[in-house]
């Protein structure tokens, strides 16, 4: 963050404060130079201003996706201080909204499955339910089909003539969507109006079901049954973990390794170097030892933090993280695409920065 | 168990007020801002975005109780701007940088997705 604030001002930081400013160091036993540096009057001594501009903030921002397939998004956020970065993440885990089932209606359960225990693994089943379709059921307010997915699940375990069992599982593949609504209406006091089959109808529509289709619900003996209806209702993570769209979302800072004096690769502690973490350190042209960088190299990184222990290597090397350089990697539930997950975080940042604006 | 419902860290009660502000009275240019149902992902946004505002003296936030859904944001100004300023200019910057990272977040999509389906398109 810090290179930023200095085209600003042309006054500069000295190098060594700058380095404290954009970097982590990381020792053997602990990080150094943790914080960071947001206050506008920090440098004011020093004739550098530290004050934030939008300007500069969009001369430094950059996202670079590196990985992003249905599940999975890993992307580079540079440019950032890590209370946005968390903002997000937060966000992320707690804040997106999605369908989970909430009110399970048991009829029949002769299974060894206990109703509640039933209950509550059926809730943590990911649904392929768009969220956006759907309102926010409040509190005490009557399920109806703007707010409400009914499922079915009637399954009975039999002996079939062979002597295999049929329904020795039970599935999330089984729930059935209820497009009509409930079917027990006197018991669950859901009611629909209309049906929901036209929110699905568009040809590459999905009709709602589980994310997973091999999640294993109960199992049963020959003669059992379960029959239950369940009922899905949109919700955010604070409220119960079930609702996260994520499975989960993190991240981590960019890791760097630095030479801090010129040494021959021929030298001794070069040479220990090169054979500790392979790949990361090399010669260079002028057979002077040089780093590679350092991402995908992690685990080697934590050999070099070891090796920092001593002071002949330390004197040499360096191994630094970047501050406002985040590696965030979200992993979706499977509910929605995780460019989605991000792009609905965004908005519901921005959402909130502008409602607490108004209601100042 | 006396543990108010969880909706209610999220949900604003009706008749409340989403942010009320109380300014000092024993120091000048100083306040309180009382958030409701907002929590530390909006707590620690403001107090950095408000401290890189050049009119900061103070800063901070807290949620005074963690069954109580508030959380509160103190704020002292050097008296170029009054704390309700500050406070509105660090929410307008934080909208703004949001606008602009899901407009750089949409451009990435979108160069990414148009590559992928240049592989497909040449059986890549």
């Amino acid at each position: 963050m810090g290179k930023d604030k200095e085209k600003k001002s042309k006054a500069k930081l000295p190098e060594h404060l700058q380095q404290r400013v954009d970097y982590v160091t990381c020792g053997d036993k602990l990080n150094y130079n943790v914080n960071t540096f947001t206050s506008a009057s920090t440098f004011t001594a020093m004739g550098v201003d530290n004050s934030w501009d939008f300007r500069n903030f969009q001369d430094n921002f950059k996202i670079v996706i590196n990985k992003l397939d249905k599940e999975v998004m890993e992307f580079d956020m540079i440019g950032v201080d890590p209370a946005i970065a968390n903002a997000l993440r937060r966000i992320l885990i707690a804040e997106v909204p999605t369908m989970a089932i909430e009110h399970v209606f048991i009829v029949n359960n002769t299974s060894i499955i206990q109703d509640e225990v039933m209950a509550h693994r059926l809730g943590l089943v990911p649904l392929l339910v768009p969220p956006h379709l759907f309102d926010e059921k409040v509190a005490e307010e009557a399920p109806s089909e703007k707010n409400t997915v009914v499922f079915k699940l009637d399954v009975t375990c039999k002996r079939k003539p062979d002597g295999s069992l049929e329904n020795d599982k039970v599935l999330s593949s089984q729930l059935v969507w209820l497009p009509a609504g409930s079917e027990l209406p006197e018991e669950t006091t859901c009611r629909f109006a209309s049906g929901q089959a036209h929110l699905f109808a568009e040809p590459d529509a999905q009709a709602p079901r589980a994310v997973h289709s091999d999640i294993l619900l109960a199992k049963l003996r020959p003669g059992q049954t379960i029959q239950l209806e369940a009922h899905a209702t949109k919700g955010i993570g604070k409220q119960h973990a079930k609702w996260s769209p994520v499975a989960t979302a993190w991240y981590r800072l960019q890791p760097e390794v630095h030479i801090l004096q010129k040494i021959s690769a021929d030298s001794e502690v070069a040479q220990e170097l090169m054979a500790t973490c392979p790949g990361l350190f090399a010669a260079d042209g002028e057979n002077n030892l040089r780093a590679n960088a350092a991402r995908g190299h992690e685990l080697v990184l934590e050999k070099l933090r070891r090796l920092m222990e001593q002071e002949r290597f330390s004197s040499v090397v360096a191994y630094r993280k970047r501050k406002d350089h985040f590696i965030f990697t979200i992993e979706s539930s499977g509910v929605l695409p995780p460019q989605e997950l991000l792009a609905q975080a965004l908005d519901i940042l921005q959402e909130k920065a502008r409602v607490l604006k108004e209601k100042l | 168990m006396n543990q108010p419902d969880r909706y209610v860290q999220f949900v604003l009660p009706a008749g409340e007020q989403k942010v009320s502000y109380k300014a000092d009275t024993k120091l000048a240019h100083a306040g309180t801002f009382s958030f409701r149902s907002e929590d530390h992902t909006i707590g620690n946004l403001l107090r950095m975005q408000l401290h890189s505002d050049k009119a900061m003296v103070v800063a901070g936030y807290r949620i005074p109780h963690p069954l109580e859904p508030v959380m509160v944001v103190r704020v002292q100004t050097n008296g170029t701007k009054s704390p309700e300023e500050a406070m509105q200019h660090a929410l307008q910057d934080l909208a703004s940088e949001y606008e602009l990272m899901l407009n750089e977040f949409d451009a990435q999509i979108g160069e990414v997705t148009r590559q992928a389906d240049d592989r497909q398109l040449h059986g890549l």
